[in-house]
């Protein structure tokens, strides 16, 4: 009788969510992979009209210069974005959270950027700062007399990769660095006043610490840093509206520009190719996230 | 008693006017955002059209051209669209399978046609090139709103530095370019959205659109060892040297290049003849706009009677009730009044033969009545969209001044 009622209850609270999750994730990752290894010429096109390509659709992807430019673009996202934002949003958490003044007002001034929709971010950037005509670091290299770099024209070939990226991690240190002040503050203060009588350093402290205590929060961030890497499309949209750039391409770009063709010109569209750079997407982030759970293992501390 | 009697009488005839449903009704995905001018214009007519034609209702849902994306999904899953419009090489190859054949309407006049067929009331060139996209030439789609791919030019730097007639040669380019440096002005500016129509169009006028497709979708890179793409690289290497182009071209992200022309530093800007209203907010109607085409080069194959010229093009569903009644609609729109002023607010080209031309496109006329070959877009070098940025890639490089024009071939090569 009672277990009857449990799985009576399993059923109704889990029910929902099981469903949801078959539905809206797990039939469309199967539909996805699927479709990767078929020719189909439109988003919609009846199951009917597919034509079975074997590993094609993996070829194409795999002789295109522009996909292998899109992969090495996010790899250097990930890793140089990476480290400038970690850096610096464990940097800025350690000194907010070291009890200087004025703590919430600086938190939400470097958190602002994430407020503003990417999109007008990104045309700021685009748009103002980074003008060779009336820019706001061309204005300002002027000021300081810098005339070598306030003639540097920042979104041309040569510098438009290291202009996205400075303008991506612009805004994503703030986000970071409130996890990682979450993830500090959870520390027993105790620790600290240790550590202090002791005689460690803020150095030592943040290094013995802050560090080791951090772990858990390092590999939960390393795994959201890969996954918006990954997903990585609205600042290569905004830097280049129009047509991929390779500078600025990445696979999400590469991909929208299969599955519902090229923006000026028609051309013929290769949804199933689309399909296989998602499938190899998932396959990237489901390593990263084994391999960071993997080498980042969780010791299990409780404080 | 008899107040009463009034009052409900006067119900019942609201409650059966509000109750009597359209006769026809037609639902139209438009490609224009509301705000645009021709998104007005058409608004107007169509409830002008509306009026002329009782029982008529036609519901307008303003896309904008986020209908590449959004209208073949729709039309898959049977939503009701009686008719849209988009360019029309798009409609015909895109969505041709969906559109309604239409040749049999063309014969027919309209009120607005002024008792001619609708054949002999448009530009005969637009019908043709709306057939030549489909497979079995017929008529699928309904032009208006055409234009016409060129150099656009602001007249008054022409006047100041003394250049008395549009260039039609590569040598007379670059002496029109002299004398404009000469008077103080930038010759010439791009955006990173039509970069590629300059190799693209050099290369059509050296060797025709046909080879250029093949180049660009050669996937041995053999062909681009062609001597003609070494002569265009040195080309645009040399107006790069020669300071004619201006100083921002390699990093110019579309709408700088264009800015630049509407506030009088740059004279000349490869585009479409659309500019012209694009860039009115800036320019002001008073602007003095000149057109010429790209020029002939040396050694070349094709001359200013071929360029990429298209339109606009209206397509109805043929599944569509009353298809009659959604061709009556096009004509109305595309001929006579509504034409007219179509091409007046949004300083466009009329589709109607007869119609007067904004003054600002004077001599975007002749070069359209002088047009025999319709290149693609950028005259064929987006054919291979994984080709492409490279090759617009290494050219900004090669306009900026960074590299020379055989690093540009060796880049291509590769």
């Amino acid at each position: 009788m009672k277990k009857k009622r449990h799985t009576l209850m399993k059923v109704v609270f889990l029910g929902p969510a099981v469903l949801s999750y078959l539905a809206v994730f797990l039939y469309p990752t199967l539909r996805t992979t699927v479709m990767s290894f078929f020719k189909v010429d439109s988003i919609t096109d009846a199951v009917s009209k597919w034509s079975f390509a074997g590993l094609d659709n993996y070829r194409t992807l795999f002789s295109s210069e522009l996909f292998l430019r899109s992969m090495r673009n996010i790899a250097g996202i990930w890793l140089y974005g990476g480290l400038l934002v970690f850096a610096l949003a464990l940097l800025l958490a350690a000194i907010l959270t070291s009890g200087v003044r004025l703590k919430s007002f600086f938190r939400a001034v470097i958190y602002l950027p994430n407020v503003i929709s990417a999109v007008a971010m990104g045309t700021m950037w685009m748009q103002y700062v980074y003008s060779s005509r009336y820019g706001l670091l061309k204005s300002t290299f002027k000021t300081l007399g810098l005339e070598g770099l306030s003639a540097v024209q920042w979104t041309s070939p040569e510098h438009i990769f290291g202009a996205l990226l400075v303008a991506y991690c612009f805004g994503m240190v703030g986000y970071f660095m409130l996890i990682f002040m979450a993830g500090i503050e959870k520390i027993p203060a105790d620790f600290y006043e240790v550590a202090t009588i002791e005689g460690a350093g803020k150095f030592k402290q943040f290094r013995h610490i802050t560090m080791p205590l951090m772990k858990g929060v390092m590999r939960t961030s390393i795994v959201l840093w890969t996954i918006s890497t990954v997903v990585f499309f609205i600042w290569s949209m905004v830097f280049s509206p129009l047509n991929p750039e390779p500078g600025t391409v990445t696979p999400m770009v590469y991909m929208y520009q299969m599955v519902f063709g090229a923006n000026m010109v028609v051309t013929e569209r290769n949804v199933g190719a689309g399909a296989a750079v998602g499938v190899l997407l998932s396959l990237m982030v489901l390593a990263i996230f084994i391999v960071s759970s993997k080498a980042i293992r969780d010791d299990g501390l409780e404080f | 008693m008899k107040r009463t009697f009034a009052i409900a009488l006067a119900l019942l005839v609201a409650v059966a006017a509000a109750t009597a449903a359209p006769a026809v009704k037609l639902v139209y995905w438009s490609m224009w955002n509301q705000t645009e001018p021709q998104a007005q214009v058409l608004e107007a007519a169509i409830r002008d059209f509306e009026a002329k034609n009782a029982g008529v209702k036609v519901e307008i849902n303003w896309n904008g051209r986020e209908i590449r994306k959004t209208l073949q999904p729709a039309l898959d899953n049977k939503q009701v669209i009686d008719l849209w419009d988009e360019d029309t090489e798009r409609v015909v190859k895109t969505w041709g399978a969906y559109a309604l054949k239409l040749d049999a309407y063309l014969a027919k006049s309209y009120p607005s046609t002024g008792g001619k067929a609708y054949k002999d009331a448009v530009m005969g060139s637009l019908v043709n090139l709306a057939r030549s996209y489909a497979a079995d030439k017929g008529l699928y789609a309904v032009p208006y709103q055409p234009f016409v791919f060129a150099f656009m030019y602001n007249k008054e730097h022409f006047d100041k530095a003394g250049i008395k007639t549009a260039p039609k040669t590569w040598d007379e380019l670059l002496a029109a370019m002299a004398k404009l440096k000469a008077a103080g002005f930038t010759p010439m500016t791009v955006d990173d959205a039509y970069m590629d129509t300059l190799p693209g169009y050099y290369l059509a006028r050296a060797k025709g659109y046909p080879w250029v497709e093949q180049l660009v979708k050669d996937k041995t890179n053999a062909m681009w060892s062609d001597p003609a793409v070494l002569q265009m690289a040195k080309a645009f290497e040399n107006l790069a040297k020669s300071g004619y182009l201006s100083k921002t071209v390699a990093s110019n992200k579309w709408p700088a290049g264009q800015q630049d022309v509407a506030a009088g530093d740059v004279t000349m800007y490869l585009n479409g003849t659309w500019l012209v209203n694009e860039i009115m907010g800036s320019t002001g109607p008073d602007f003095k706009w000149g057109t010429f085409s790209f020029p002939t080069v040396p050694g070349g194959k094709d001359d200013q009677t071929a360029a990429n010229f298209g339109a606009q093009a209206f397509q109805i569903n043929k599944n569509c009730k009353n298809p009659d009644v959604a061709f009556a609609l096009i004509a109305h729109l595309t001929t006579g009044k509504w034409d007219a002023e179509l091409a007046k607010k949004s300083y466009g080209v009329p589709v109607g033969g007869t119609t007067d031309w904004p003054v600002q496109l004077a001599e975007a006329k002749a070069i359209f009545n002088n047009l025999k070959t319709c290149y693609p877009w950028a005259a064929g070098i987006q054919a291979n969209v994984d080709k492409l940025p490279v090759i617009s890639e290494n050219f900004t490089k090669l306009v900026g001044g960074t590299i020379t024009a055989e690093q540009f071939v060796a880049a291509m090569k590769k």
